[in-house]
């Protein structure tokens, strides 16, 4: 590939995470620390000869156990990290191209040596892959932080630490499994996604009600008219199951990522996105 | 064609959405889409929603029954 076209598209990659760093890094270390100081907080509750038998235990639960069979009871940690993740993504895309044309910066980057396509494909690839990678890596830090805390705990309590080493372990594979189910996640959304990015490049004044809004009358109006409910049925035949996207064993990954869904739901994706590179040619 | 649907950023959307809907309805009737209920089967846990239905129902049920005791118990207490 052209190195040119791959600096140019790692600048554009950059740019969204610099521009949107409060979503990207903010959001998710916020998290942490909270997470952190919650669980200090119970710590402190909790009475030290209790706390250590309960390390104890944990310990001998995760002792010579695989972290490939382990790691699904960790993940579960991570659902408030999902859901932050999901709900900045929604912010992100539906103010990304709509910010563009408010603050009139995308008269400058029109100006650049960027193409429309190049610019949004930056915005998908930034959340879709790029953003789980800061997600995993906070949960990381804040992992080793725990991690350290029941060091220390179990030596001032003298307790076999061989299974805390497991319990890491097994942790470090989660993060994989939960990074690789964020991608799936955003991939089968992926018509979601360009929803917002359509709507984000179309509307002049509150993007989310007119995504929202026109979503509602589409239903409404197929209902009216035709008497079917397919937009529904397809909005809840991809939402309603998370079996259908969430990733808990590497042995499904292959499963989830090539099927037939999963494939349809892409193409039909395609085409709001097509609509929204068409779309940012209105600048005003 | 092209120039009528880049006319405006409205006739933009319309043709977007209509090809959208389009590809939609098509694929639904083909495929006979239907919405699926949330069963989450892994080897894990279980998951289904329609213990929760059914649980819900059966409660509702007694809840019923309940209540006609207690209308029965208040017409014994008016008379």
């Amino acid at each position: 590939m052209n190195k040119f076209a791959v600096l140019q598209f790692y600048g554009l990659l950059r740019r969204e995470v610099l521009e949107h760093r409060n979503l990207f890094v903010g959001a998710p270390s916020v998290l942490a620390l909270l997470i952190l100081v919650a669980t200090a907080w119970v710590a402190t509750q909790i009475d030290q000869s209790q706390l250590a038998e309960g390390l104890e235990f944990v310990s001998m639960l995760f002792d010579g156990l695989s972290p490939f069979d382990m790691a699904p009871w960790i993940i579960p940690l991570a659902i408030p990290f999902y859901l932050t993740l999901y709900v900045c993504s929604v912010i992100y895309l539906i103010n990304t191209l709509y910010q563009d044309r408010k603050e009139m910066s995308v008269l400058f980057w029109q100006s650049m040596p960027v193409s429309n396509l190049q610019t949004v494909l930056s915005k998908i690839v930034a959340i879709v892959f790029v953003a789980p990678v800061f997600y995993v890596l906070i949960m990381f830090a804040m992992y080793l932080i725990g991690m350290i805390w029941l060091t220390i705990l179990g030596i001032s309590n003298e307790v076999d630490l061989v299974g805390i080493g497991w319990l890491f372990l097994a942790a470090i594979v989660s993060l994989v499994l939960i990074y690789i189910s964020a991608v799936v996640t955003s991939l089968w959304l992926l018509p979601s996604i360009g929803w917002l990015l359509l709507f984000s490049a179309f509307a002049k004044k509150t993007p989310l009600l007119w995504a929202g809004g026109v979503f509602i009358l589409a239903g409404f109006f197929e209902d009216f008219i035709f008497g079917t409910q397919y937009l529904a049925n397809w909005v809840a035949s991809r939402t309603s199951d998370p079996n259908q996207y969430l990733i808990l064993e590497f042995q499904k990954v292959f499963e989830r990522v090539f099927n037939y869904d999963m494939f349809f739901g892409i193409m039909v994706g395609s085409i709001l996105i097509v609509g929204a590179v068409f779309m940012r040619r209105f600048t005003d | 064609m092209k120039d009528l649907i880049l006319r405006n950023r409205y006739t933009l959307l319309l043709a977007t959405l209509a090809v959208y809907m389009g590809v939609l309805v098509a694929e639904g009737m083909v495929t006979g889409r239907e919405a699926r209920i949330i069963e989450y089967e892994n080897p894990y846990f279980d998951f289904n929603l329609n213990e929760f239905e059914e649980y819900r129902e059966r409660r509702n049920e007694d809840e019923d029954e309940d209540d006609g005791i207690s209308v029965r118990f208040e017409d014994t207490g008016d008379v």
